[in-house]
């Protein structure tokens, strides 16, 4: 069983809700698949098991071979190849790494070798529950490697809790693809809704059920809820704005572990999942 | 010679764009034949190196000399492979004035990008 936590716009509580369903769900694996920023580890403290690097492909070209005729830059829509007058430009951090432009080369001109383009760090956190979390390095365009990495580690993980990047973007998708179950968090103001409805499109065209939480409630409007029940869209549970929830995770704090309401939102959130979902979160219940 | 300017529009009367790669016309100024054209830039949309494939496009309508606003670190690798020349124009500029100016020797030759590069159209 795999669930998304995700969000159209940023700032909405993805990674706070994901830490604290974590902490409840003590059965979960944990991953952080928002490469370019993940934090779940100052929240989920624990101590790193390892750390190793993760590599992508990009194309090197024999010069001797290559007759400059352009195919491979006619097939990359990334333009990670650009045949020039004098040999064939290449923009290792363009390429996406799928293997045509070898494919395209009549003149059997292109391999690939690799390079390092961040890190995956496995911990243990909490009650000895694992961390994975993905590192996109600095300048680098793509992160979606490291995402697909990151869920081939936990394949065969009974129950996982994917703490996805914000919006629709390539990496997005690379994370919620193939879950179970993806988690919606909002924020009740007209900008919350406007990206939600981006995801929610994102969602309903990758076929994976859903439900939405309205974090911060309190403020803004009723649109997001308007919104929801006009498309019959689930709504797990509503957590309000807080000025005391705010300081507790601006120390690090887990609002689980502090705040017994918090979990009680939660718990009333978990309720409303599923059943067949429902039933593997509460199988680790606190 | 062959010398293309990005612009708003395809003629020398519009305005110089702003943005080389993803400008969305160049005008194109014959030097000896004083004739001039317009050409879409079909690169303008494109996900990630958007300069690199505007380059091989003007090299295609064999261009010799681009006029450009600014230029990043790709598109200048790629007029160098291409052995295009580009110069830079100022702010607010039309196609015309442009042109002008380059052939009164008034506009800087590039050596070395004048910013970092931009990051595609963030579908990557």
């Amino acid at each position: 069983m795999k669930i998304a936590i995700l969000s159209g716009k940023g700032g909405t509580g993805k990674t706070t809700l994901s830490m604290n369903l974590a902490y409840m769900l003590k059965h979960a694996v944990v991953v952080d698949a928002d490469v370019e920023e993940p934090n779940l580890e100052l929240f989920l403290k624990g101590h790193v098991e390892r750390t190793l690097p993760v590599f992508k492909s990009y194309p090197v070209i024999d010069e001797n071979k290559c007759t400059l005729c352009g195919a491979c830059g006619d097939f990359c829509v990334y333009n990670a190849l650009l045949p020039a007058r004098k040999g064939v430009l290449i923009h290792k951090e363009l390429c996406h790494d799928c293997g045509g432009c070898a494919v395209v080369c009549k003149q059997g001109a292109i391999h690939y070798e690799d390079r390092s383009i961040g890190t995956l760090t496995e911990r243990k956190v909490l009650d000895y529950q694992s961390l994975y979390t993905g590192r996109l390095s600095v300048g680098e365009v793509s992160g979606v490697k490291i995402i697909e990495t990151l869920k081939e580690i936990v394949a065969e993980e009974p129950f996982v809790l994917i703490d996805s990047p914000p919006g629709t973007s390539c990496a997005t998708v690379a994370a919620v693809e193939d879950v179970d179950y993806a988690i919606l968090v909002t924020e009740p103001t007209p900008f919350g809704l406007s990206d939600m409805k981006m995801v929610v499109e994102m969602l309903q065209n990758m076929s994976i059920p859903f439900g939405v939480v309205i974090n911060k409630a309190g403020i803004g409007d009723d649109s997001v809820t308007l919104f929801c029940e006009i498309n019959n869209i689930s709504i797990l549970g509503e957590i309000p704005f807080s000025k005391e929830y705010a300081a507790v995770y601006s120390r690090g704090g887990l609002l689980a572990e502090e705040r017994s309401e918090y979990q009680d939102y939660l718990r009333e959130m978990i309720k409303h999942f599923p059943l067949d979902i429902a039933e593997d979160a509460v199988g680790g219940d606190r | 010679m062959k010398i293309a300017v990005p612009a708003k529009g395809m003629t020398k009367a519009d305005m110089a764009d702003d943005r080389f790669g993803r400008a969305a016309y160049y005008v194109i100024y014959d030097s000896e034949t004083k004739e001039v054209y317009g050409v879409e830039n079909t690169a303008k949309d494109e996900v990630s190196g958007a300069g690199g494939q505007a380059v091989r496009l003007l090299d295609k309508e064999g261009v010799k000399v681009t006029l450009v606003p600014e230029v990043g670190p790709k598109a200048l690798q790629a007029f160098k492979a291409f052995d295009i020349k580009a110069y830079t124009y100022g702010k607010d500029m039309t196609v015309e004035a442009a042109i002008e100016e380059y052939e009164a020797g008034k506009l800087q030759i590039v050596e070395t990008e004048s910013h970092d590069g931009h990051h595609g159209l963030r579908r990557a």
